[in-house]
């Protein structure tokens, strides 16, 4: 995918101006409540009158206010899930995924509702539908028009949503089997970290970084993202395992693994994802013996960066899985937490949560 | 009772035909007011209005004027070979312009009751302006639609004064149960006048039921 962006669009407090050019896969869209991030969507989808500028997607060009075109939205072939799913109430769940199916291309309606398990849903109207469940038909009707590029607006805003409402896992799987590129706006910076290979971050509708993942979502994401109250998570991916001696595993990529909560409905062998927050690790100097958590890793400090006033966030490299731990400031200081250093980080196994 | 079949069936027939006639640009100027926001809409939505609250007899009088041989309507009509004034075709007009305001006012509220961010979704679907008209507004409108098209039916069923001045009231031509309800009272016939308010009566509640029964159901059919 790759998306020129040069667009000016005055809003109500100020005025949007992004200038970029993104190239990967997924984007995350990063920023605080209102700082332009849906108005980005929908200049992208073709639903806001009145932005000026270019729009370039795959070499083809969707806005050029110069050359006065502007495709209308029904030919953009942009996959818009809005933050609150807008199903249509009048259709059911599968008569909603079919909605916008491009003929001869069924299979995608098929392959829509299985990675996001609506099977069992398609009868119901969206009234009697959960959240989480809208967004996935929502998810699903968007994927089903074979897009061009996925535009999803933050499905649901807070971490305290419920585990098994959240949508990131299925997002994965659109990701990783579907295929489709994505910008996904997002709060959350452990899921723009698993989900995104750019990142963007958007302040009163200018851009203070775009770039690489890795890079952009450090510091100045967390400066920015300070004070909406939510904390940070890592969400590790992996294949799950049960060894002989019992228990349950997250095998990760680069060999890694973790202990998770145990339940017989897992089957090993499944891909499954998992949340830890980040004030949940604890963070020790010296190699650590006889502790209760299951989970002890050693690895090097990365970087540490402030958080808010009194926290800071130690980004740590265990076998290739970068960890974020947050400690207080006090407690970097005086162990002496510094890029480099050696650390061991131990997590409880009932701090790792499956997501869905 | 012959003649008060026929009576009924005329004045069923007008009223049906009315509402047929308004429904196709009292639906697009419905859905225009619930959409546009602009200046004059107030004046627009006020001049919409005026059938509602002017006497029926004014507007009864201004169709006349129009349709009349030599008014401005009248004389392009006439050039067609078309004769509107005292015909049937007047009492279906009158009852048209009467029930106007009806169907407008309700199929617009039905029309301001969708979420406009549904149609928006529905574009990023690949629908065009129509066809999400078609495929999603009006779905969601129905109710209302429905409903003010039994409100144009009801109130053609008993329009008098516009159709008088209009149309005459010709027994057996013009003449519909309330113009025939009149013409018995000036007749002195006031027995056969009551019994034909009484059907007129009936006539209404039917329509007027079948109005309420939909607004009633409103309320149980959004949770489905």
């Amino acid at each position: 995918m790759s998306l020129e962006l040069d667009i000016r669009l005055p809003l109500a407090r100020f005025t949007l101006e992004v200038g970029t050019r993104l190239d990967g896969a997924s984007v995350a869209v990063m920023g605080r409540s209102g700082s332009g991030k849906t108005s980005l969507l929908e200049v992208l989808a073709g639903l806001r009158r009145g932005a000026r500028g270019r729009v370039v997607l795959d070499g083809r060009v969707l806005l050029d206010s110069v050359a006065r075109s502007d495709v209308p939205p029904e030919q953009r072939r942009m996959g818009y899930v809005p933050q609150d799913a807008l199903l249509f109430p009048h259709l059911t769940a599968e008569q909603n995924v079919r909605y916008g199916a491009r003929p001869g291309r069924a299979s995608r309606v098929d392959e829509a509702v299985e990675i996001l398990e609506l099977a069992p849903l398609l009868r119901r109207y969206p009234a009697t539908l959960s959240g989480g469940e809208k967004q996935r038909v929502a998810l699903a009707r968007a994927l089903a028009t074979d897009p061009a590029l996925l535009l999803l607006d933050e499905p649901l805003a807070a971490l305290d949503v419920a585990l098994k409402e959240r949508v990131l896992p299925y997002l994965l799987r659109v990701r990783d089997e579907a295929r489709v590129p994505m910008l996904y706006v997002t709060h959350q910076l452990g899921e723009a970290r698993v989900l995104a290979r750019e990142a963007l971050l958007l302040d009163q509708g200018q851009v203070r970084a775009a770039g690489p993942a890795a890079e952009v979502l450090g510091a100045a994401a967390r400066g920015l993202l300070a004070g909406e109250g939510e904390g940070e998570e890592n969400i590790l991916e992996g294949v799950l395992e049960r060894p002989d001696d019992g228990g349950l595993r997250l095998r990760m990529q680069g060999g890694l693994s973790l202990w998770v909560p145990d339940s017989p409905a897992l089957a090993p062998g499944t891909r499954a994802a998992y949340a830890v927050p980040a004030a949940d690790i604890l963070l020790s100097i010296q190699l650590l013996a006889g502790v209760s958590a299951r989970n002890v890793m050693t690895g090097t400090v990365v970087n540490v960066e402030p958080v808010a006033t009194g926290e800071e966030a130690a980004t740590v490299e265990v076998a290739g899985v970068r960890w974020v731990v947050w400690l207080t400031s006090t407690s970097v200081r005086e162990l002496d937490v510094v890029p480099g250093a050696r650390v061991s980080l131990a997590v409880k196994t009932s701090a790792c949560r499956r997501l869905r | 009772m012959e003649g008060v079949a026929a009576l009924v069936s005329f004045t069923i027939w007008v009223a049906t035909l009315a509402t047929l006639l308004i429904l196709p640009p009292g639906l697009a100027v419905a859905y225009a007011l619930a959409r546009w926001e602009g200046p004059g809409k107030g004046v627009v939505e006020t001049v919409l209005t005026l059938p509602l609250v002017l006497p029926p007899t004014a507007v009864g009088l201004v169709l006349l004027e129009l349709l009349g041989r030599n008014g401005p309507l009248g004389r392009v009509l006439d050039a067609w070979g078309m004769e509107v004034v005292f015909t049937p075709k007047a009492v279906v007009l009158a009852s048209a312009v009467m029930a106007f305001p009806l169907l407008v006012r309700s199929a617009r509220s039905g029309f301001e009751e969708v979420d406009p961010r549904l149609v928006a979704v529905a574009r990023t679907l690949g629908d065009s302006r129509t066809r999400a008209f078609f495929r999603v507004t009006l779905p969601l409108a129905w109710r209302g639609v429905l409903v003010g098209a039994l409100l144009a039916f009801s109130r053609a069923l008993g329009e008098f004064g516009a159709t008088v001045l209009v149309a005459g009231n010709i027994p057996g031509r013009t003449q519909t149960l309330s113009l025939a309800i009149f013409q018995r009272t000036q007749l002195g016939r006031d027995a056969e006048a009551l019994r034909l308010a009484g059907v007129a009566a009936l006539l209404a509640f039917v329509a007027v039921f079948a109005t309420e029964a939909v607004t009633r159901r409103r309320g149980r059919r959004v949770r489905a």
